[in-house]
């Protein structure tokens, strides 16, 4: 956290840049490229972030980040030929797509990037994103621009029955890879199949198959804004958000189930499975039953309540003198989400 | 003009955010939005503030914020240090009025506050590092008994072991540790630096004092002599003696190593003084040809980084795990000597600098060699 936290920040002035947030969608299509018009630095930033992340799940490589490399002499007599440059180097490439985003500095100077691309011999597969670094918004604002502009490659078709798109993953926590197998893990209750991660690890053409998934799960409300109109766009139906902590399992199954039109009968019969598989799941963290202990400031919103529900069901009690516990500054995923903050707690109430 | 594919340095403000905020007790408060203070904060892992910045506040000024975030540190006594970013830098806004009424000529306000114009378009974080020194307008006294430990910042992975053993062989000499650059207090900084100083990494010095060589491995002999030139009065003995045997235990695991297997086809991808101490280390110990050198002063391009070493084929490398990932589909030993090495988790103080730096150098990259020659 911010070392000035003291100060109270408000939450827009710590929501991070644009670039980051669109380039976390971007790289993840694995045979496009994206053009950073900015100082090389930007680039740099996004892609360390990147490469941590994909090794820590042993992705693949990271496709180029090209950068325009802006530095004084473009701030002085404008970036647009180094843009072209970048575009060009791209090109040579043969991607699938071109993707670029513009950065704070391209937007002070005023560089016309949309024009560089329109003009430039590969314009076909380029799409321009407006990102404008932090003049632009915060990096959820990056990431819905992003999605945004890419479901525009997709046309409606007829939806496959019992299919799912997810949108919106946050390919930047590093638990993205455990998220989405407790979604799937609950989607195979109900005999649904994901079709497409819009955007992880994807080819540009699949992005196709946006436009017959039978339904969409929107990865959380930081994504909900393009989520729920690329849902709109499509007419289909969606589930806002991945299962939050125990009874969101529940939750997601019902909601998942009725956009994918299963009966009542089946939606039940995974609840109470998902049910008496949640109690055995628990059944290690038993010995904090009784335990007292303290709940610590909330992070993330949503956390005390999915903390809380997870006490109810051990019968933790809540104390101002018990152990004093740390709540995650994400918000637990499904029941393997919850199981990995139980087991810091329990390792706290160890001792 | 040129397009880097995956650049693999960090910006100026990066560099400048790593000199300050190796000084305890200034404060440093990058002037710049909360995406370009992540990184830093990140990387750095040391205290940092911000302004935070808004659009709105770049388009009506952001002078009454950076005096709103510096104030209140000012009121709570602490020395404050402003990094620049590109925006506030492109509009061009007199940032002095943030501070006190008058700025002087080496940049630091006269409320005593370093002022660092470091946007992220003048180049990489070796350009932001020497605009933090700059401004902190160091003063040498003369009167300091003692030598400067340079070359220790956290964008290096043995900053800290570096410095502990820094300052154990001067402690082995008898000679006093006087300002250590950048891992030190900001009120012994401003009580003025030692006249003489040693590095530790060359990649990063600050340059100030007159240098008398590096505490890297091959270059030690030489900068004792010259540490014995300007300190007659310290004690030698037992440092040549560690040297001598430190030297003799590499060369009989260097030589039991040789035995089996032919010298490493070597690669390294570093700071030019990592380069320079790695290339001299192999050769010396394994007889090897002469390293495939890769400064990060020359080359950011992670693609061009990649092509050359796969032609290269090297059988060692050493460098980053963004090198590492680039011949992860051939057998090669890797060591990261470079940052960030995501190879494993390291939480312990190593050092490649010194006597203890040099053995820990070749014992692992012995390891590391072993463990690919027997399929590990």
């Amino acid at each position: 956290m911010p070392e000035n936290i003291s100060e109270h920040i408000p939450e827009k002035r710590i929501g991070g840049c644009t670039l980051g947030g669109a380039i976390a969608v971007t790289s993840f299509i694995t045979d496009a490229v994206t053009v950073v018009h900015a100082p090389k630095g930007c680039a740099h930033q996004v892609f360390s972030m990147l490469h941590a992340l994909v090794e820590e799940a042993s992705l693949p490589l990271l496709l180029p980040l090209i950068s325009s490399d802006m530095s004084d002499r473009e701030v002085i007599f404008g970036g647009e030929e180094a843009l072209s440059l970048a575009l060009d180097k791209a090109a040579a490439k043969n991607p699938a797509l071109i993707i670029t985003v513009s950065s704070c500095v391209t937007e002070t100077i005023g560089d016309d990037s949309e024009k560089v691309c329109r003009a430039h011999p590969a314009a076909e597969k380029i799409l321009s994103l407006p990102t404008a670094g932090f003049l632009g918004g915060r990096a959820e604002d990056g990431e819905n621009t992003a999605l945004l502009a890419l479901s525009n490659l997709a046309e409606t078709r007829p939806p496959v029955p019992k299919t799912a798109a997810v949108i919106g993953e946050k390919n930047l926590e590093t638990e993205v890879e455990e998220n989405y197998t407790e979604v799937v893990r609950l989607l195979s209750r109900l005999g649904i199949s994901v079709t497409l991660r819009f955007c992880r690890n994807i080819q540009a053409a699949e992005i196709e198959k946006l436009g017959e998934a039978s339904f969409f799960i929107i990865r959380d409300e930081r994504v909900f804004p393009a989520g729920a109109a690329i849902a709109k766009r499509f007419g289909r139906p969606y589930v806002a958000e991945f299962p939050r902590g125990l009874s969101g399992c529940v939750t997601f199954l019902r909601d998942a189930g009725r956009c994918a039109r299963i009966s009542d009968e089946e939606i039940e019969r995974a609840v109470q499975d998902e049910e008496a598989y949640q109690k055995q799941m628990l059944e290690p963290f038993e010995e904090m039953r009784g335990c007292p202990v303290f709940l610590g400031a909330q992070l993330m919103e949503g956390t005390f309540d999915a903390a809380r529900e997870a006490m109810e069901r051990l019968g933790i009690r809540e104390s101002p003198d018990g152990t004093p516990l740390q709540l995650p500054f994400y918000l637990p995923v499904g029941v393997s989400g919850m199981m990995k903050m139980l087991y810091l707690w329990r390792r706290r109430i160890r001792g | 003009m040129s397009c880097t594919e995956n650049p693999l340095s960090p910006c100026a403000m990066t560099g400048a955010c790593a000199v300050l905020s190796g000084f305890k007790g200034l404060a440093v408060v990058v002037h710049g939005s909360s995406g370009c203070y992540y990184y830093p904060k990140a990387l750095l892992k040391t205290p940092l503030y911000s302004t935070f910045l808004l659009e709105s506040e770049i388009v009506l000024g952001t002078v009454d914020r950076l005096k709103e975030v510096v104030s209140g540190l000012e009121k709570a006594g602490k020395p404050v240090a402003v990094v620049n970013t590109c925006v506030p830098a492109l509009t061009g806004e007199d940032l002095s009025k943030a501070f006190a009424p008058a700025t002087s000529s080496s940049g630091a306000a006269a409320s005593g506050a370093v002022f660092v114009d470091a946007p992220g378009y003048i180049g990489d974080a070796a350009s932001g590092a020497a605009a933090a020194y700059k401004a902190l307008d160091i003063r040498l006294n003369p009167e300091i008994r003692g030598v400067n430990i340079d070359g220790v910042l956290p964008l290096d992975l043995f900053a800290r072991g570096n410095l502990h053993e820094a300052e154990r062989l001067l402690a082995l000499m008898q000679i006093p540790s006087a300002v250590t650059f950048a891992s030190d207090t900001y009120a012994h900084l401003k009580a003025g630096a030692a006249p003489f100083t040693v590095s530790v990494n060359p990649s990063w010095d600050a340059g100030v004092g007159t240098s008398l060589g590096s505490f890297l491995f091959p270059e030690l002999k030489k900068t004792a002599e010259a540490l014995e030139k300007r300190f007659p009065d310290a004690v030698f003995d037992v440092f040549f003696e560690e040297l001598s045997r430190a030297d003799e235990q590499i060369f009989y695991y260097a030589d039991k190593y040789l035995r089996k297997y032919a010298p490493p086809r070597a690669a390294v991808a570093s700071g030019r003084g990592y380069c320079g101490f790695a290339d001299k280390m192999l050769r010396r110990y394994f007889g090897s040809d002469a390293a495939l050198k890769l400064p990060r002063e020359e080359i950011t391009d992670y693609t061009v980084i990649s092509e050359k070493l796969q032609e290269y084929k090297p059988d060692l490398l050493l460098g980053s795990s963004f090198e590492a990932a680039a011949v992860r589909k051939t057998p090669c030993a890797f060591v990261g000597i470079t940052h960030p090495d995501r190879s494993r988790i390291s939480m312990s103080s190593s050092a490649v600098s010194g006597i203890e730096g040099g053995i820990s150098f070749m014992e692992r990259c012995i390891n590391a060699l072993i463990d690919v020659k027997k399929g590990m």
